[in-house]
């Protein structure tokens, strides 16, 4: 067993058997025991990626795994954003007040649930074949409907039941295009459905056209791409902020590499223009459909949710246009935006107990009366707005670059007008939630306990990134990205 | 296949559609699972398939069991009512139908009737989600959908992989079981199981 391969193995099995052992643990050490589990399975995860990354020319796609710069990318992700949600966790906790596991199990639930999901989507990146993968995916909505209901106030079971029943039935959409294009490949079963086999289905451009399709359209009810992205709001600002993070910073994206993979497995058979057109398309519907929400004054947590349909617009974007500089802007966004939107959800918590109105609208002025948290809000809304030196601005710039390379000039140019439409909406949430007029009386200084060291890691690594981002274009890891597993 | 067994199926799943009470479209789910496995064992060319017949079984069993107790354990003071009536649910579901046959090419299924049934249970499991208020007939909406899927799984020409047809039933186990424990919820909460009443989330 190589040493990837071994890895690999660990950064799954790791955090499922943590979730079996936090499952039975006793209540008085779940929490200690939460915080200190969560070291290895973050570190193993880094690790993985670290490895992946420094040898992007040499990817390791086998039947049941597959390590490469993509997948690599993302189980970073996956790992720092799960490793800053556990740790964010106990502040949560401490407000909790009844949840959707009855009496004193609650806590000892929502670690063990936290934990399946993390194992869950640390497995999506490493999945070797679409059917896994497929799997994989599905077994998240499970884990993480439970999440988003654990409050279990009715409008947080609301949201957990539509997120439940439309990822649900879009999974079955997918499902539908996974079995019409495992009947086209040669040998079908699972080895058909393997990234390599998938490129030599047979049966027709038309067939594979349709199954692409309903692949994709099934998938984007999971991403949470317009138009089909109803669940999308409900959930994020519904969940407990940990989640909330894990949802749009690492789930989202988790989903999204499956769609991207596919794409590229599938591009010699369906054609380049059908199979980037179709993400080039749900792109622009999304950013198109998140910007006159940017514009209206949200609360918090739902403003952060609409901002995901945007970057998971644009994330689409960059895959459809596929060209280096685009896929480029494609590994700087997924990690900026994880960055961004984790720290923004992290800061949930404290927001709440320094203006509990904050979660049914929007907040203004915070940083006039809680300087440390109105500065983590700024951070957070001021790269996710992708204001310079943010590297989301670098990144948008690389993928609209990347659309005028690609030859869509139309479709790179109503990017840019619709990023521009959206930067102004979140630059006036910006000003309003920091230095607006403040609504309530000045409280005492809220404490930000655990989010303190992670908000000022979270910056450097923002600041790291935008100078990263930079380098990136031409680099081996691009090269990896544009060859992808097939 | 023969064209009977596949409109046995579809008429199952067309039940669902229309049916009022909630135990008769947990009794036609789980015959329809049931077929499906019978169907599975009967083709069955080797252990391997046969293993996946006895899963089919097991996870039609296994909800049974659970939707049956949940619909005991949450009794509704009166029948929760749709958003169209029977024959309106019929038609948008069969229209559906007709509209995915008509799309969707030749799938690569061993039979057109193999392929029309499939399409048509999840056209009838999108159709009962989209019209039926109530949030268990919602969950069996999504059991339909994946008694489609199992179905194309058993025609596929070659066979699907038994670790995927293993997993696909598990997962649906478990989402099963997540809905189960939300409709529980909302019961408890809003004193019956309809989801028109879950709308206080807008924009």
């Amino acid at each position: 067993m190589t040493s990837r391969a071994l890895l690999a193995l660990l950064v799954v099995a790791v955090p499922a058997a943590s979730a079996l052992l936090l499952a039975v643990a006793p209540r008085r050490v779940v929490r200690p025991l939460g915080l200190a589990l969560s070291l290895p399975v973050g570190g193993l995860a880094l690790a993985l990626s670290a490895l992946a990354l420094a040898e992007p020319g040499s990817p390791q796609a086998h039947a049941w795994w597959a390590v490469d710069a993509a997948g690599g990318l993302l189980l970073g992700v996956v790992g720092l954003v799960g490793l800053g949600s556990v740790l964010v966790s106990p502040a949560f906790l401490d407000g909790v007040r009844g949840s959707l596991f009855s009496g004193p199990r609650g806590e000892r639930g929502y670690f063990a649930v936290l934990y399946a999901f993390w194992a869950l989507l640390l497995a999506v990146p490493l999945a070797g074949n679409l059917g896994q993968a497929w799997l994989l995916v599905e077994a998240t909505t499970a884990a993480s409907a439970l999440l988003v209901g654990f409050s279990g106030k009715p409008r947080a079971l609301e949201a957990g039941w539509k997120y439940l029943i439309l990822t649900s039935l879009g999974l079955g959409v997918a499902l539908l295009g996974i079995v019409l294009l495992a009947a086209g490949v040669p040998g079908g079963g699972l080895s058909g459905l393997s990234w390599h086999e998938l490129g030599r289905f047979s049966a027709g451009g038309d067939r594979a056209v349709v199954g692409y399709v309903l692949l994709l359209a099934g998938l984007a009810a999971k991403v949470g791409w317009a138009p089909v992205h109803n669940w999308l709001p409900d959930a994020h600002s519904e969940a407990p902020p940990p989640v909330s993070a894990l949802l749009s910073a690492a789930l989202l994206p988790a989903v999204l590499l499956v769609a991207w993979r596919s794409e590229q497995a599938l591009t010699p058979v369906v054609g380049k223009p059908t199979a980037g057109g179709l993400l080039v398309a749900f792109g622009l519907a999304s950013l198109a459909v998140s910007v006159p929400f940017l514009w209206r004054s949200l609360a918090w947590k739902r403003l952060l949710a609409y901002s995901s349909l945007e970057h998971m617009g644009v994330i689409a974007l960059g895959i459809g246009f596929a060209t280096p500089l685009a896929l480029a802007g494609v590994a700087v966004h997924v990690a900026g935006h994880a960055l961004a939107k984790a720290l923004g959800f992290y800061a949930a918590t404290p927001l709440l107990d320094h203006d509990p109105r904050a979660s049914r609208r929007a907040p203004a002025g915070v940083a006039r009366q809680q300087r440390a948290l109105g500065a983590t809000l700024g951070i957070s809304l001021g790269a996710l707005a992708a204001l310079p030196p943010s590297p989301l601005f670098v990144s948008e710039v690389l993928i609209v670059a990347g659309g005028f390379q690609a030859g869509r000039p139309w479709a790179a140019a109503a990017t840019a007008l619709l990023l521009a439409l959206g930067f102004l909406g979140l630059a006036h949430a910006l000003l309003e939630t920091t230095v607006g007029e403040p609504r309530r009386r000045p409280t005492a200084t809220v404490r930000l306990r655990s989010l303190a060291p992670v908000s000022v890691a979270a910056t450097l690594l923002l600041a790291a990134l935008s100078a990263a981002a930079l380098w990136l274009p031409g680099s081996g890891i691009v090269a990896a990205l544009v060859r992808g597993l097939a | 296949m023969s064209g009977a067994y596949a409109w046995l199926l579809v008429a199952c799943g067309l039940g669902v559609v229309v049916v009022r009470r909630r135990t008769v479209a947990v009794a036609l789910v789980t015959a329809q699972a049931l077929a499906l496995a019978a169907l599975a064992a009967r083709d069955a060319a080797g252990s391997n398939d046969l293993v996946a017949a006895g899963a089919l079984a097991l996870r039609a069993l296994v909800l049974a069991t659970v939707l049956f107790v949940v619909v005991a354990r949450t009794r509704e003071a009166r029948p929760v009512r749709a958003g169209a009536a029977p024959l309106v649910r019929g038609a948008i579901a069969v229209a559906l139908a007709l509209a995915l046959t008509w799309l969707v090419p030749h799938i690569g299924l061993d039979s057109r009737d193999a392929e029309r049934a499939v399409l048509a249970l999840v056209a009838f499991g999108i159709a009962t989600v989209a019209t039926r208020r109530a949030t268990l007939f919602q969950v069996l909406g999504i059991v339909l959908v994946e008694n489609g899927l199992g179905l194309a799984a058993l025609r596929l020409p070659g066979g699907a992989s038994l670790a995927i047809e293993l997993g696909v039933a598990l997962d649906l186990v478990l989402v099963a079981l997540v809905a189960v424990v939300f409709h529980e919820r909302i019961f408890a909460e809003f004193g019956t199981g309809d989801a028109a009443l879950l709308r206080a989330l807008r924009d």
